[in-house]
């Protein structure tokens, strides 16, 4: 029971092996020789490209998109396209604005590219649930969202402008529980908080404004029944025990981390952990095995709680 | 001496890693008047002249902006005026030092980030090829 095995994992609980994700995003595009801005905006292709993702890599779950412009785009951000890439956010409509003053509104199933994800995960599911694999919902989280509304300067407001990061990061989050309904609506049995940008601020910051405004995405995840996750990018360590302390059920790392330390920290507050494989390093730069980093990572995530993807 | 303060910023890839992105963009959006003092490069650890100058700098995590080759954000999305302060105290003469903190107040700018980022080469060598 591969999915069940993941759910598992994801909610910090002893398996029988570690199940396995492939956090394919746009690999998928170049696995079924496309490119990833045709890929992603194109329903077919992206349901194409999932699947064949997860049988050609055995996996447990894996993410119907993992795009962080979806929910900026949503909601009026333009993004400059890139044939290898995700997109990148290029404007940023609250530079010089509240959201309420650029009268910003949340998205609804019709907005930006949310019908061509709607869509995709109508065709990938019936697939994906034929492999026994977790398709999986991936969102933007408030501070990386927050950083796309804005610009940068609301990794200065945060701490001279309280008043306006608060309303944008407040905003944000609103959009994120959005988007959680909807990967709850398509059918997402695991459904993560994306936000990688949490790492570059101190502890007393996450905990003003990120862990705040998380919650509304996880009431919507956890009322539908579903398994929560916070993913959280670069080197976090000096936040990591506050993202252990959000509700949700566990979180992914990335592979500047020590996973012992990180496997330590997750046990102490019994929440799913998982990611860490040497994305650079090993899988793109070929500078360590990714055979000996894969049986490193195995042997120090052990089977409680660990799930081994790429970090 | 050089007339410009050199900054290179150490990423995974700017496009792909919206910490890398913002380290970049947080250069880019220096007002233009600061613009014309200082010249900053992104270096991807995607391609070779990357992690040549990820090493040559000791770089220790990513995303990293290095001012005058010190480490001095490292995981940390600088705030302006502490990008302000840090570029100043780095500046090759006390003039153009006093310039720089004569900016402390003006805040960043968004009008020419793509521009700055295109000639800062941002998210151009992000593949192990490039």
């Amino acid at each position: 029971m591969p999915k069940q095995r993941l759910i598992d994992a994801y909610r910090g609980k002893r398996t029988d092996s570690p199940p396995w994700v492939p956090y394919a995003g746009v690999h998928c595009a170049f696995l079924i020789n496309e490119p990833a801005d045709k890929m992603l905006q194109d329903p077919d292709l992206l349901a194409k490209g999932v699947v064949n993702a997860a049988k050609r890599y055995q996996a447990d779950g894996i993410p119907l998109v993992f795009d962080l412009s979806v929910e900026a785009n949503s909601v009026g951000c333009q993004l400059k396209w890139w044939p290898d890439n995700v997109p990148s956010v290029t404007t940023h409509p609250c530079s010089d604005r509240t959201p309420t003053q650029a009268a910003l509104q949340l998205p609804t199933p019709a907005s930006g590219r949310w019908p061509v994800i709607f869509e995709a995960a109508r065709i990938a599911k019936p697939r994906l649930d034929e492999l026994d694999c977790v398709m999986m919902g991936l969102f933007c989280g408030p501070l990386t969202l927050a950083s796309h509304l804005a610009g940068v300067r609301i990794f200065t407001d945060v701490y001279k402008k309280k008043e306006f990061a608060h309303e944008v990061i407040k905003f944000a989050g609103e959009i994120g529980a959005v988007a959680a309904q909807f990967y709850a609506e398509m059918g997402c049995e695991i459904i993560a908080i994306v936000d990688p940008v949490a790492s570059q601020i101190k502890p007393e910051t996450f905990r003003e404004f990120v862990a705040t405004n998380v919650q509304p995405a996880i009431r919507v995840i956890h009322d539908a029944g579903r398994t929560s996750s916070f993913f959280i990018c670069g080197d976090c360590t000096k936040v990591l025990e506050e993202v252990c302390k959000l509700d949700t059920h566990g979180f992914a790392i990335d592979e500047q981390l020590n996973l012992l330390f990180v496997r330590d920290l997750a046990r102490k507050y019994n929440k799913g952990f998982g990611g860490n494989l040497k994305l650079t390093l090993a899988l793109s730069l070929g500078l360590l095995s990714p055979r000996e980093d894969a049986i490193v990572s195995l042997a120090a995530g052990g089977t409680i709680g660990y799930t081994f993807a790429p970090g | 001496m050089a007339d410009k303060i050199r900054i290179d910023v150490l990423t995974l890839d700017s496009v792909q890693c919206a910490a890398c992105g913002y380290m970049m963009e947080s250069i880019a959006a220096m007002p233009q008047e600061i613009q014309e003092l200082i010249e900053y490069q992104e270096w991807s650890i995607k391609n070779k002249d990357g992690i040549g100058k990820f090493l040559e700098l000791k770089g220790k995590v990513l995303p990293t902006i290095c001012i005058e080759r010190d480490l001095v954000f490292e995981s940390i999305i600088p705030q302006y005026e502490e990008l302000i302060d840090e570029m100043a105290q780095r500046a090759p003469t006390p003039a153009m030092a006093e310039k720089i903190r004569s900016l402390r107040d003006k805040g960043f700018e968004f009008d020419k980030i793509q521009e700055n980022l295109q000639k800062a080469g941002a998210g151009l060598k992000t593949r192990t090829d490039s």
